[in-house]
């Protein structure tokens, strides 16, 4: 153990939906800098994880504690949660219908500078800093007027998320499957992307189901997440022996009964 | 999510001040001495009056409608002022340095500074205040082009030819209940005449203002756009905020001849009431355009003040090719009753109309949409489209469509189409996470539900409209 | 009011039964009640000439009148002829589960529930609605008893002879978890007048699959009206075929009462000649978690007139509402006219509602595609109008009435005048 200190502690998180309990005990402790892959069977509860860190409503914490910078995270509102710099890549980016990518950006960025007490971007500064981020993700300038996600495809959906990514600059970038439903190109696109973005003062989760993206975003550690809890860590090795194996060898039972899955 | 959303509607009604003016206000109650006191006042010809009686005469025949899907008590009409006037403008001012300065200092209050060279380029304004027109400017400029813009009060008197021929042309005087009213008591307003080819080279602009108490505003426009010619209207009001309702019933009238122009936009923030439903204005509008020849007129309105709104801008196409548009957002919340739309009455060939109609309901307010496309004999490959959409926000409110669909012609082709829908948790999520408050996430998420009509407004107009919704649209790529 | 109304109210004074309290009440109602006119919002686009001028009259001798066969279809056959039911036509034996009784047969707490039934289930906005209220003449009253599934339809017929008059009133109760499909049909012979009104109470989970077909035309006044009122889980899917006569009015209320209810209606209307076909459709969302789905077709030709007004009502505590209505028309001859309306009222805010609605003319380009492969531009019209309610019948549950109607429906398009 180095004596860095963490970005992010979370401890013993038990987290529920509608009653239901989903995260059901899980530790993780991400140092600044840090990449770590989680990966997992469907329904275990990794999406989840993401909302409950990032505050969505209709998620509760049960028990645990979450810090991010030693400060406490889950008595944070959603947007300052956003303003200490956790950003999250969603599974499935919603739609946002006559609210240009561009304006949205900006009133991202300025709601962040200001809460962070830093002066406000200029208009023109900042089309251009958007431009260029386009560009790395390989999106047309034009997606900047565009509707946020709207009439999007699956994979515009997900660079769009990747575009954000940069422009915000977080402290903790949540990727929740940003490579699924992603071409081999996509995929290196998405992976340049994080990795020009991998930083001594940045950290990553990468949620993702395929070793492949592993290919290209070495992780420091990789998880397995299973029925709500972290189940086994491990080097990058792990996600090679998991792609070989899948994961029911390191399940003591059985998943539980599909249908609640 | 609802409370924050209702916040994030909520606004103070920052023009609900009173001015201290001395005003000349006739006492209330409507019988033909008014009517007659009302023209004698404006020195107006006999014909005017005459027309007018017999409106009033009408009038009285007349049932007030109730078709419309808002709810409000019997209104007295022998309890309003028909009347009211600052008494500085008696003498009617020459000029500007003339004009009482309280007067200006409202205008300026709201934003709307009459001193020219403090005025934004490029706008001419008319400011109507209760029942007079206290300044007309950018005047000289205009008349070098031709263009006609001046109160209607004076109208008669200069051009008494060009009011006469088309006052009533489009609206009949018994068109309806209110219309009959404001034929019979109207008091003021704007008439605009661009001569033949002429592009009118400013925005013109009516600024209403009712400030005394207990009267009634009916006020009067007629815009002429002459053949080939063009012009950009707008159009703004506001009252004080009293526990009083007040009536206003305004006539428009739009003529646009062979191949003319006329774009007409309205932000209307007449006062809303208060959370409660006390107060605010009942604004019973009639508004209606005749298109001539491949003629065009269209209509944008934001509409988000008004304790009711009864108000159907239209557009008669009857020359070949003309076209017609409404785009319009209402926005209701508190306990406001909005009850608009538009007709769109296609008699020529190939004549087009587009209705973009975005209805937002907040608080227990209720939002109705009601429009007539009709499609008649002779409007051989007529076309349009309607698209109205409706925002809920928060379980007490109500939002409601109400087309009327009538088609005579099978060569026209007509499609509707209406949708619900509410400010959904992931998207406000989403904006949250991105670390926008969740005031400014509702904000931008129903400004973006409204840009389709946000767009079609003149550039300083939509600055207004962005703000009224509490949106600012900073940042949005031009 | 009208002179036809003051007259069917002096008749129905005379009349003391078992339903008497009920048809006080409309006497009572209807005298409050305006006549319609172009300003009564319902009546908009329906002139009453007709029902004021006609002369049908009651006719109370015995007349002897068959319904038409349906090739495939065993049902059991409900007859009214000149508004009096039948007896003879009905079978002896009925399925197990089944009862068919006239209303006056009914001991007095069975009558007390269709009573009641009678109060709830059908608004009393309709005037004529009102009217069968107090002319009704024979009243039957169908019940399926609980979980009980019935396969064979009940066909109601109204037969009417040439001027003849009637009043027709049948009450449905689906019990709980039951399935039934009923078939509505008026056949009328020239210059009749009836209004038929059938109420409909699905209880919960129990399943209605309904038609209706108005294929009376000419010189015919028709006016009725199916009513449904549906409890949790019940199911609901309607068909109407309509050809419209002098004046043909239905009115169809879709009641959500229970939870996760689940209504569907196919209703298409084909008119020629001067034929006016009107339908009211109004959905009432009183409860949550519902779904409605709305399909209306119309083809009119001629000088015909089709006006359809569709409207759904979102109660405030009916969240989580789907509600979808789609209207699509064509129209084939400048002197036909499309009068249509669909309405939305929403004030809940968690629910998915839309309409749309197009009047547009038969797509050229298709007909000239087919015209360039040889077929004659009458015969491509007849496909594709064809087409464009075929999608329709093949939605229709039961293959015998979809066969059935079929060569009915082509063979009135092959009719209409092409222009
Ligand atoms: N809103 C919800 N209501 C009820 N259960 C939910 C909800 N969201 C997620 N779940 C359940 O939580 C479990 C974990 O889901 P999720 O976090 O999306 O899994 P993963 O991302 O690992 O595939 C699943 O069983 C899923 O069905
Ligand atoms: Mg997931």
């Amino acid at each position: 153990m180095s004596n860095t200190k963490s970005l992010l502690t979370i401890k013993d998180l038990h987290a529920s939906v509608e009653e239901k309990q989903i995260i059901k005990g899980l530790d993780l402790d991400i140092k600044p800098g840090e990449v770590h892959a989680i990966m997992g069977p469907n329904g275990a509860g990794k999406s989840t994880l993401g909302y409950v860190l990032s505050g969505r409503d209709g998620y509760s914490v049960d028990s645990g504690s979450v810090t991010l910078d030693g400060e406490d995270l889950l008595d944070m509102e959603t947007e300052d949660r956003a303003r200490a710099g956790l950003f999250l890549a969603f599974q499935y980016p919603v739609e946002i219908p006559g609210v240009s990518n561009l304006e949205f950006l900006k009133a991202s960025v300025d709601a962040q500078r200001q809460a962070r007490g830093e002066d406000a971007i200029t208009s023109a500064d900042f089309l251009k800093e958007a431009k260029a981020a386009c560009k790395q993700v390989n999106l047309p300038v034009a997606f900047l007027k565009r509707g946020v996600n709207e009439g999007f495809s699956g994979g515009e959906k997900k660079r769009n998320e990747l575009m954000q990514m940069l422009l915000l600059k977080p402290k903790l970038c949540i990727l929740d499957e940003t490579d699924s439903g992603l071409d081999i190109d996509a995929l290196q696109i998405v992976a340049e992307g994080v990795n020009s973005q991998r930083s001594a003062d940045r950290s990553f989760i990468v949620v993702t189901h395929y070793q492949r993206l592993l290919d290209y975003i070495k992780p420091d550690f990789v998880h397995v997440l299973s029925d709500g809890k972290i189940v086994k860590s491990g080097d990058a090795s792990l996600a090679l022996e998991l792609e070989a194996q899948g994961y029911a060898w390191l399940q003591k039972e059985p998943v539980e009964d599909e249908l609640e899955g | 999510m609802t409370e924050q959303i209702d916040k994030a509607l909520a606004r103070e009604y920052e023009a609900g001040f009173v001015s201290d003016v001395e005003s000349e206000t006739f006492e209330p109650g409507l019988d033909e001495s008014v009517i007659r006191r009302i023209s004698e006042m404006k020195g107006e010809p006999e014909w005017m009056l005459e027309w007018r009686l017999s409106a009033f005469r009408e009038w009285l025949e007349m049932e007030e409608p109730e078709w419309a899907l808002v709810d409000y008590p019997k209104i007295d009409f022998q309890s309003i002022s028909y009347y009211s006037a600052p008494k500085s403008m008696k003498d009617k001012p020459k000029s500007l340095d003339e004009v009482d300065p309280e007067l200006l200092r409202t205008y300026e209050k709201l934003g709307i500074p009459l001193i020219e060279q403090q005025m934004l380029a490029g706008i001419a304004v008319d400011a109507v205040f209760d029942s007079v027109s206290v300044v007309t400017t950018f005047r000289e400029k205009l008349e070098e082009a031709g263009v006609i813009f001046c109160p209607i009060s004076e109208a008669l008197h200069k051009y008494p030819d060009l009011v006469k021929k088309y006052i009533g042309s489009v609206v009949p005087k018994k068109d309806n209940y209110y219309a009959a009213l404001n034929c019979a008591v109207f008091t003021d307003g704007s008439f605009v005449y661009i001569p033949k080819g002429t592009r009118c080279p400013m925005e013109l602009s009516t600024y209403f203002r009712i400030n005394e108490q207990n009267t009634g505003q009916f006020e009067r426009t007629l815009i002429i756009a002459d053949e080939g010619s063009h012009v950009s209207y707008l159009e703004g009001c506001t009252a004080p905020q009293r526990d009083e309702n007040q009536l206003h019933a305004a006539v428009v009238e739009l003529v646009a001849m062979d191949n003319a122009e006329i774009k007409y936009s309205t932000v209307q923030n007449w006062y809303p009431g208060d959370e409660n439903g006390k107060g605010g204005i009942y604004n019973f509008v009639t508004k209606r355009g005749i298109c001539h020849t491949n003629a065009k007129i269209s209509w944008t309105q934001v509409e988000t003040g008004s304790s009711v709104t009864w108000k159907y801008p239209s557009c008669i196409l009857k020359g070949d090719n003309s076209v017609g548009e409404f785009y319009s957002v209402a926005l209701t919340r508190g306990r406001q009753q909005a009850d608009t739309g538009t007709k769109m009455i296609h008699i020529g060939k190939n004549t087009k109309s587009t209705i973009i109609s975005k209805g937002i309901s907040a608080g227990r307010s209720n939002n109705s949409y009601r429009g007539l496309v009709r499609m008649n004999p002779g409007a051989e490959g007529a076309r349009n489209f309607t698209q109205c959409d409706s925002l809920l926000i928060g379980d007490q409110c109500g939002a409601h469509t109400f087309p009327y669909v009538e088609s005579r012609n099978p060569s026209a082709i007509i499609e509707h189409e209406a949708t619900t829908s509410k400010v959904s948790d992931e998207q406000m999520f989403l904006c949250r996470q991105r670390g926008l408050d969740p005031e400014k996430a509702v904000s931008m998420i129903v400004n973006g539900f409204c840009k389709e009509v946000f767009k079609e407004l003149p550039m300083e107009f939509a600055v207004e409209a962005g703000k009224l919704l509490e949106i600012s649209l900073e940042g949005s790529v031009g | 009011m009208s002179e036809w109304l003051e007259s069917a109210i002096a008749r129905a004074q005379g009349i003391n039964d078992w339903l008497a309290p009920k048809r006080a009440h409309a006497l009572e109602l209807l005298a409050n009640t305006k006549w319609p006119t172009r300003k009564t919002e319902a009546w908009r686009y329906t002139p009453l000439r007709p029902v004021e001028r006609t002369q049908a009259k009651v006719i109370t001798d015995k007349v002897e009148l068959l319904p038409v066969a349906i090739a495939d279809l065993s049902a059991i056959e409900l007859v009214f002829v000149n508004g009096q039911f039948d007896q003879t036509q009905l079978a002896k034996t009925l399925p197990e589960g089944v009862s068919i009784s006239l209303g006056g047969d009914l001991d007095t707490a069975q009558q007390a529930e269709a009573l009641h039934a009678f109060s709830t289930i059908k608004p009393e906005r309709h005037i004529f609605g009102l009217v069968n209220d107090a002319l009704a003449q024979d009243v039957v009253v169908v019940t399926v008893a609980e979980g009980v599934e019935i396969t064979q339809p009940i066909r109601i017929s109204s037969l009417l002879s040439q001027g003849a008059e009637s009043h027709t009133r049948v009450q449905v109760t689906l019990a709980a978890g039951s399935r039934l499909t009923v078939i509505e049909d008026v056949q009328a012979q020239g210059d009749s007048f009836n209004t038929a009104f059938v109420e409909y109470k699905v209880a919960a989970n129990a399943s209605l699959e309904h038609y209706r077909f108005a294929l009376q035309t000419g010189s015919n006044v028709s006016i009725g009206g199916s009513h449904f009122n549906l409890h949790d889980h019940a199911k609901m899917h309607s068909t109407l075929v309509g050809f419209g006569s002098e004046l043909s009015r239905l009115d169809t209320d879709i009641i959500h009462a229970g939870e996760f209810a689940d209504a569907k209606l196919n209703a298409m209307y084909l008119l020629d000649g001067k034929e006016l076909f009107d339908l009211h459709a109004t959905v009432e969302h009183a409860m949550p978690n519902g779904k409605t789905e709305e399909n209306v077709r119309c083809i009119v030709a001629d000088r015909s007139r089709a006006i359809f007004n569709g409207r759904i009502h979102i109660h405030r505590d009916a969240q989580k509402t789907l509600a979808e209505l789609n209207n699509r028309n064509l129209l084939l001859s400048d002197k036909a006219e499309i009068n249509t309306k669909p309405e939305l009222e929403i004030y809940a805010d968690d629910v998915k509602c839309a309409h749309g609605a197009t009047v547009a003319q038969i797509d050229k380009q298709a007909l000239y595609y087919l015209q360039t492969r040889g077929v004659s531009r009458s015969k491509a019209q007849v496909m594709l109008n064809f087409g464009f309610i075929n999608e329709l019948i093949d939605l229709m549950p039961n293959a015998a009435l979809a066969e059935w109607i079929r060569p009915i429906i082509r063979e009135r398009f092959a009719q209409m005048e092409v222009k």
